[in-house]
């Protein structure tokens, strides 16, 4: 008898848990059911939600723009970072049929094999902020996102002109792997070595975003080389501030140049401060409208330009007037 | 600052209250053989890295590694008194991001020290509900802080909504000393590890509560029977380890003015190598504070070493496996008398 | 009607499987649509590997950390090989695998390590090696006929679920119906007895720590087929969360001494259709996180509430 009634507490206490969560994380915006044929159904995987605040950002903001659009709705999914997760979302968004597939990619090799299944199930696919491998082209619709290698190029030409062409600088790179990290990263490096021959790249070290991290890094970078460095590339403003840290601690903020692929808040406040000499305004709305507004013309079968990107221009202590803060 | 665990009967190889060794010159090799484990791995990494890199040895470096590991060291205190009394706590990491988050996002609402004592609330109820769990309930902690290291993440970003936090002022609160301070010239974060250090040791090797826990993981039947309530005592150990966390948490938060819903992603991992690198055994009943923290600088020591010689960070990930996995091995062999069983 | 009624009372996981599946199918009847089906089989195809190799050491009494990052270093080894031939590929990747779980064996039965720490060490440790041979890049298959084998089917089923699932029947065969098998379990319920009756215990948990390390690794060459790429990344930190819930959740004793791979597929599906049914209703995935925490939670308060009062005297 016991033995039954702690099976019966198990099944009630699962089927409350899945209960519990289940209206805990209801989110809007999403299907209730299966949707009537003239809604436009966005399926939409997105590489790490809970990683950064940009991220966050633009989940958010898609939602809002889809929520204030008549007729499409959006089934929002979170990969966590993870490549098979992804995968499977692909493959579920394939499975629930859906009008058109956004992904933004954990990982841009790893993504291919998914994009050519939802292409042979006749699904339309775009990649959402940062690049599928070249051999994925041929399976997707386009591209909607910054043009993150020539935020790189951007970084790299800020960094000359800071250092009139001379001096050593270290790069803080984003997640290994990561087509966005490695495009900053690889923008700046091309550049200053086909433009800049005084200047050398002394170390190149990832952070995986965290500014934690980066912090420790840059620390560990001061004691190995001193005031050997002149400047600094960070591959966003939350990595950059995490160098700031270390480079405040050292009592050597002012005197390193900081040049970022990617602005946050907290980086235009230290652009205002002198600390910060250059950086990319990408705002993750611009980014997130960008790329739903190109899905639901491609659900509607309309030609689309491949490269959709979205300015990031370049921001600096000049004409940081002209910019609002970021508000993340 | 020589402060050990002195062991009761036994070397808690599984509750054994008798002890089997031989005779008292054979077991005093023994143990000496057991403590120069851990010194022989330290003296070998730092005299590697001081040849290697000139910078190594430097003051600003070492203050720099010894900074590092004040988050990771501060968990480990905790986690070697859960760890002697024979348990795991593997929440600690998503535990160390949920504090880090929560001090910083009530900062600006409710103030820094009424944040403090709000994140140490938090950090002392996690450790309550696992040592419920696992002290009274008898579960099996493994699981159970499984559960938790998903569970407080899931929690973490629920909370923020993914967002990350900051304060928005960093220049006009005094939060930020606690991380980024320095007190005639040692970073702050470390003297608040040197004297959590100093008073845990004290707890576990002088206290009558401290001769509990020891007896708790290295026999818990024979403890019972002698009277002593062992559920009461893990459940005590786990609040501490969570109240610890939440220092670490503090200390993180205000080094950063700022915590990501990930920060604490893989601590427990590193902080358990380090706490059983400084020979604190995964049996129970037996293990010394001030070794585990030598166990985490040797950890923090590989890290710092490997970026000041310009190798790739993955290498430390190696060197972590042959080390904390050689120096147990040596360790146990020593005790035995011989290297395989 | 009785032997499923009794079936049912010693393996409860199917039951609740049952459950959901008949809850869920109310609500949406698309969960049932053939396809999602299919999706929730090849989904967890990789765990179930993992997990049937982790259901041999918790029986036995141990549990392994390693099986994620192994788990990964195979995958790319797998893929990073493929210009060997893919054969070629795959027997390198299970014998690197299972090569870990030996090293594993040995320094749990013969140098007696614990297992926590071995498994603790090579976890860390095979992730470095994933990141020196990958340096740090994704690895990606040339070799499309890999990845069309890794999407195909077998009179409709995924193939990649049909290899786990042979696995998992060679699995159950190997606890039941062979000597090893029963060592196991003896070993895991009372080892001293085990030794009194001449079991050799160092062999055996030696030998169910190369199976998890093979497991792992063919786990690995699973999920190279299904990615036809390989990302440093693959296996940390998460993984074993997953492989360790599996098994719980089936059923297997925590403390050794029973348990069955049949259990731990049903571990398998129900936390495979739980995601699916968690992904259909549009839950923010942050609660899928909260959800692992607390089934592996309930989980064990139920296992122990189970168990007679002796066994709970004893860690």
């Amino acid at each position: 008898m016991r033995k039954i009634s702690a099976l019966l507490t198990t099944v009630i206490l699962m089927v409350a848990l899945v209960g519990v969560v289940f209206a805990g994380g209801q989110q809007e915006g999403g299907m209730e059911a299966a949707a009537d044929d003239d809604t436009i159904v966005i399926g939409h995987t997105a590489n790490n939600v809970g990683i950064d605040s940009y991220q966050t950002t633009h989940d958010r903001v898609w939602r809002e723009t889809v929520a204030a659009m008549d007729g499409v709705e959006t089934v929002q999914l979170d990969a966590g970072g993870d490549v098979a997760l992804q995968l499977s979302q692909v493959e579920d968004l394939i499975q629930q049929n859906v009008d058109v597939i956004a992904i933004w990619p954990v990982n841009g090799d790893a993504l291919v094999p998914g994009a050519r299944r939802a292409q042979e199930a006749g699904i339309p696919v775009i990649i959402v902020n940062s690049l599928i491998a070249e051999e994925g082209y041929e399976f997707v619709e386009g591209f909607a996102g910054p043009n993150t290698y020539q935020q790189g190029v951007n970084g790299a030409i800020a960094m000359i002109e800071a250092l009139d062409g001379e001096g050593q600088v270290v790069d803080l790179m984003g997640l290994p792997g990561y087509v966005t990290a490695i495009n900053r990263s690889g923008g700046f490096h091309d550049h200053i070595e086909e433009n800049a021959p005084g200047i050398e790249i002394i170390a190149t070290e990832p952070t995986d975003w965290n500014r934690a991290k980066a912090t420790e890094v840059m620390e560990n970078l001061l004691v190995r080389f001193g005031d050997e460095i002149d400047g600094v590339y960070v591959a966003d403003d939350n990595v950059g501030i995490g160098a700031l840290n270390a480079m405040r601690e050292a009592g050597v903020a002012g005197d390193i140049v900081m040049t970022s692929a990617c602005m946050f808040g907290e980086g235009y406040d230290a652009m205002e401060e002198g600390l910060l000499y250059s950086s990319n305004y990408q705002s993750p709305a611009e980014d997130a409208i960008n790329a739903v507004e190109m899905a639901v013309a491609v659900a509607n079968g309309e030609e689309v330009e491949f490269w959709n990107y979205f300015e990031t221009p370049i921001v600096t202590m000049d004409n940081m007037d002209e910019f609002e803060r970021p508000n993340f | 600052m020589n402060v050990k665990a002195s062991q009761e009967n036994g070397s808690g190889s599984g509750g054994d209250v008798l002890t089997a060794s031989g005779s008292r010159a054979g077991s005093a090799v023994r143990s000496f053989f057991e403590r120069q484990g851990l010194i022989v791995a330290f003296v070998v990494v730092v005299a590697f890295f001081s040849i290697a890199s000139d910078r190594f040895l430097s003051i600003t470096n070492i203050m720099l590694v010894l900074r590092q590991v004040s988050i990771l060291g501060t968990i480990a205190i905790g986690m070697t008194l859960v760890i002697v009394a024979g348990n795991f706590d593997l929440s600690v990491g998503s535990l160390a991001s949920l504090t880090a988050v929560v001090v910083i996002s009530l900062h600006d609402v409710i103030g820094p020290i009424p944040a403090m004592i709000v994140t140490l609330l938090v950090g002392l109820a996690s450790g309550a509900v696992a040592g419920i769990l696992v002290g009274k309930l008898r579960l099996n902690s493994l699981i159970i802080t499984l559960g938790f290291l998903a569970g407080l993440q899931a929690i973490t970003l629920i909370y923020t909504g993914g967002r990350y936090s900051r304060i928005v002022a960093p220049e006009e609160t005094w939060f930020g000393f606690i991380g980024r301070g320095f007190v005639f010239g040692i970073p702050m974060p470390v003297i608040i590890l040197a004297i959590l250090i100093l008073a845990f040791s004290i707890i576990l090797t002088r206290t009558v509560f401290g001769r509990h826990v020891i007896s708790v993981g290295g026999n818990p039947v024979a403890s019972r029977f002698s009277g002593i309530r062992d559920g009461n005592i893990i459940m005590l150990t786990f609040i501490i380890s969570g109240g610890l966390t939440a220092v670490a948490g503090i200390m993180l938060g205000s080094r950063l003015m700022a915590a990501q819903n990930y920060l604490g992603q893989g601590y427990e991992f590193e902080v358990i190598a380090g706490v059983i690198l400084g020979g604190t055994s995964l049996q129970g009943g037996e293990g010394n504070i001030f070794k585990a923290f030598i166990g985490i600088l040797i950890i923090g020591i590989l890290r710092n070493g490997f970026l000041l010689l310009g190798l790739p960070y993955y290498f430390q990930w190696v060197a972590q496996w042959v080390i904390v996995v050689g120096v147990v091995w040596l360790d146990v062999a020593s005790k035995r008398g011989k290297l395989l069983a | 009607m009785k032997r499923l009624i009794s079936f049912f009372r010693r393996q409860p996981i199917w039951a609740i499987l049952l459950g959901i599946i008949v809850i869920t199918s109310l609500f949406r009847p698309d969960f049932l649509a053939v396809g999602n089906l299919l999706n929730i089989l090849v989904q967890s195809a990789v765990n179930g590997m993992l997990a049937i190799g982790m259901t041999y050491l918790m029986i036995n009494g141990y549990f392994a950390l390693s099986v994620g990052t192994v788990m990964g270093f195979t995958a790319a080894l797998t893929i990073g090989l493929q210009p060997l031939s893919i054969p070629v590929a795959v027997i390198i990747a299970i014998a690197a695998g299972a090569g870990i779980g030996a090293i594993n064996g040995f320094f749990v039965a013969k140098a007696k390590v614990n297992a926590f720490v071995v498994t603790l060490g090579s976890f860390i440790g095979v992730r470095g090696l994933i990141y020196i041979y990958t340096g740090e890049n994704a690895l990606v298959g040339q070799n499309y006929d890999f990845f069309d084998f890794g999407a195909s089917r077998v009179l409709g089923v995924p193939t990649l679920f049909l290899i786990m699932l042979a696995f998992a029947i060679i699995g159950e065969f190997g606890l039941r119906r062979t000597a090893h098998g029963r060592r196991t379990y003896a070993i895991g319920g009372n080892v001293e007895a085990a030794e009194n009756a001449g079991i050799p215990v160092h062999r055996t948990v030696f030998l169910n720590f190369v199976l998890c390390g093979a497991t792992a690794a063919i786990g690995g060459v699973l999920l190279a087929a299904r990615l036809n790429a390989a990302t440093p990344g693959l296996g940390w930190p998460d993984t074993n969360l997953m492989t360790i819930a599996t098994v719980v959740l089936g059923g297997t004793s925590l403390t050794g001494g029973s348990g069955s791979v049949t259990r731990t597929l049903g571990g398998l599906l129900t936390l495979g259709v739980l995601y699916n049914v968690l992904n259909l209703f549009n839950v923010q995935s942050y609660y899928n996180l909260l959800l692992t925490g607390l089934v592996l939670i309930l989980v064990v308060y139920v296992d122990s509430s189970l168990k007679t009062k002796r066994q709970q005297t004893f860690r």
